[in-house]
């Protein structure tokens, strides 16, 4: 359509709307994410900021590199994602296919378990240190219940290497157990009976139907929630420094704040510790490429909705 | 035969279902209630009591006793529950001197929270001597430690205040921009949408650490570091794709042929908007308004890394517990305030935080 009067047609105003409502996202992004990433990963070879004398150098990578305390962060981080994802989806799923009816108070039941995912970290951390150390809640509670001598004390912070990674996955569970179990649980309720119920009319036992039935029918939120999982899991290391102390069975982020709030004002470290976020942001990126491939959103077509 | 059996096995797994629900409440429950309690136990109960009262106590029981060699002075005795006796309290002599009523009157309050005035210490006095040994009972401040995390923890006033401002900058940064790209998603198909689409999922689950470091250096730049303007705006970062994610889908659940319909009877697309869906649309934003306000009043590291003197609540709490005169139930009583905001909105957003976590669409 013609239009001499320099006025939009209303087709071409539909074009535009879009576009003017995503501005602002677009805008935003742009400042105060890819900005930011770009400096993160610039800054990360430079020896300081470039306006005052800062020169290009690989040596925050080296340093970092050649930190043996970087393979241990390294190795405990892997080891925690590894062990604290199986173990919670394991007794989530087992938990969740137990209690898969609907019972008297299950909405108040939903709500409880929902509780510890919100949890500040710091009122989690708190919460176990204060039942964790040796006269905590915990060893007070063993008393009382009669399971422990007044005289004995289980030194629950005490133990070795990998006593510590695991009280730290047993902290970690009691915290995410419960949402994904009734995340599973929302899920299995989702499914429709009759799938189940054909399974077991063609002879099959509660077992075959399990793997053959209901487990592929819940994978997609079995691997949402997974990814999703590891993702945090790789980020833990608030209730470590809690627990411990920095430095007592270092991870990847907790290294980064080591750097950065710990030894405040030392450029060499601060450097270190960009560095070292360049490396988490890598890995943490590479899973979420793989979540983006298995949820399929590569493959969508632009639709209306998210 | 057969209805008795399944009737039996149908009881069984019902006992079993409350049984493991129950287990898991309980679990759930109990560190949760046990850190509640430690947030109300006195200087008293949190040093000198093992094992550790589970209970919170609203009252606590006292002796004053005559010393029998020194006229006119009594030793005070507290009860403690778990040598179930009388122990020490205080100054070994109290007289009737106002210097030592008003000593002993603070102790009483410091170390065992609760309180009494030095008139009617004397009045006890008085009828000691002429009664003999006398056991009063004085009722708990409960709330106590809660005052007194504020006053002994020094800026932690304050950063309740910055956590707040920080809050109500992100909901309104993350709802405001973020609505309208979800009201992009839910109503238009536009071209670059899908890049937009993968891209928002990537920033939402790109670690926030790491564009915590470049920005003490930009905010430092532009005059923001250290201030809940500058954190609100990393916080969003984060919160912009969730409130995309979730406002998008709010406005899918609302007609389009609403809106339409309003224009046939003469409303503008804008007033369609504000008269139609926005109010229908009000829920939804506010579960959505929530969720921002949890994640910033929750958010530890990024507030380590880009405040110094002006921190938030959260980060207060962690130097607290760090620090070298860490009080665990003092600590207990400031993790429980800064609990319950969030415990309190989740109650409200449990649908979403659901949708949210075990939408197999994201």
């Amino acid at each position: 359509m013609d239009n001499p009067t320099g006025v939009l047609s209303r087709e071409q105003k539909k074009k535009i709307i879009p576009y003017l409502l995503i501005a602002p996202v677009v805008i935003y992004y742009i400042l105060f994410w890819l900005l930011p990433v770009v400096r993160a990963i610039s800054g990360s070879f430079m020896s300081a900021p470039a306006d005052e004398g800062g020169v290009f150098t690989f040596g925050n990578y080296t340093a970092l590199f050649k930190d043996p305390v970087f393979y241990q962060a390294l190795f405990n981080t892997a080891f925690i994602v590894l062990i604290s994802v199986t173990l919670e989806f394991v007794l989530a799923f087992g938990l969740a296919l137990l209690i898969n009816m609907k019972f008297h108070g299950s909405g108040m039941f939903l709500f409880l378990a929902l509780i510890p995912m919100s949890l500040p970290a710091v009122a989690v951390g708190a919460m176990w240190t204060s039942g964790l150390s040796t006269y905590g809640w915990l060893n007070s509670f063993l008393i009382r219940i009669g399971i422990l001598n007044a005289a004995d004390k289980i030194i629950f912070l005490g133990g070795g290497h990998f006593a510590k990674m695991f009280l730290i996955i047993i902290v970690d569970a009691w915290q995410v157990i419960p949402s994904v179990m009734v995340i599973l649980l929302s899920g299995m309720q989702a499914l429709q009976p009759e799938m189940m119920e054909a399974g077991y009319v063609f002879g099959g036992s509660r077992f075959k139907v399990l793997r053959k039935i209901t487990i592929p029918l819940l994978k997609p939120t079995i691997t949402t929630a997974m990814i999703l999982r590891i993702i945090a899991a790789i980020q833990i290391w608030l209730i470590i420094v809690m627990l411990f102390g920095y430095n007592r069975l270092p991870v990847l982020l907790e290294q980064i704040v080591l750097n950065v709030d710990k030894y405040t004002g030392s450029e060499a470290f601060f450097r270190k510790g960009m560095a070292l976020s360049v490396v988490v942001s890598l890995i943490v990126s590479c899973v979420s490429f793989l979540y983006l491939k298995v949820s399929g959103a590569f493959d969508e077509p632009a639709g209306k909705g998210v | 035969m057969g209805s008795i059996r399944r009737g039996v096995f149908r009881s069984v797994r019902k006992t079993t279902l409350y049984i493991v629900v129950a287990g898991i409440a309980m679990a759930l429950i109990f560190p949760m209630f046990f850190l509640f309690t430690f947030s109300l136990m006195s200087d008293y109960e949190s040093y000198s009591e093992w094992p550790k009262p589970l209970l919170p106590r609203i009252k606590v029981e006292f002796r004053l006793t005559p010393i029998e060699s020194v006229d006119g002075s009594y030793k005070m005795e507290i009860w403690n529950n778990s040598e179930k006796g009388f122990t020490p309290f205080g100054p070994e002599e109290n007289t009737r001197a106002n210097k030592s009523l008003r000593k002993l009157s603070n102790f009483i309050r410091n170390y065992s929270n609760c309180f009494i005035s030095e008139k009617e210490l004397s009045e006890i006095m008085d009828s000691v001597d002429q009664n003999g040994a006398e056991t009063f009972i004085l009722k708990k401040k409960v709330f106590n430690n809660y005052t007194r995390f504020f006053t002994l923890y020094s800026g932690a006033a304050q950063s309740v205040l910055n956590s707040l401002a920080t809050a109500a900058m992100t909901v309104f940064l993350s709802l405001s921009i973020g609505g309208l790209a979800g009201y992009a998603f839910a109503r238009y198909i536009f071209k670059g949408k899908n890049v937009l689409k993968l891209s928002v999922l990537f920033v939402r689950m790109f670690p926030p650490v790491a564009i915590a470091l470049p920005m003490v250096i930009i905010l430092g730049k532009i005059g923001l570091y250290d201030k809940p303007v500058g954190l609100s705006l990393i916080y969003s970062v984060n919160q912009v794709s969730l409130s995309i994610w979730i406002t998008a889908s709010v406005f899918m659940g609302i007609p389009e042929s609403l809106e339409e319909a309003s224009q046939v009877f003469g409303a503008s697309k804008i007033g369609a908007f504000f008269r139609i869906t926005l109010p229908l649309a009000v829920p939804g934003l506010a579960a959505c308004a929530m969720y921002s306000f949890i994640y910033s009043w929750n958010e530890v590291i990024n507030a380590l890394i880009l405040t110094q003197f002006n921190p938030t609540f959260p980060v207060v709490v962690y130097r607290s517990l760090l620090g070298a005169n860490a009080q665990v139930h003092l600590i207990a009583a400031g993790s429980v305030a800064q609990a319950l905001p969030a415990i309190i909105f989740t109650l409200f957003i449990r649908k979403y935080i659901l949708q949210m976590w075990g939408g197999v669409k994201v």
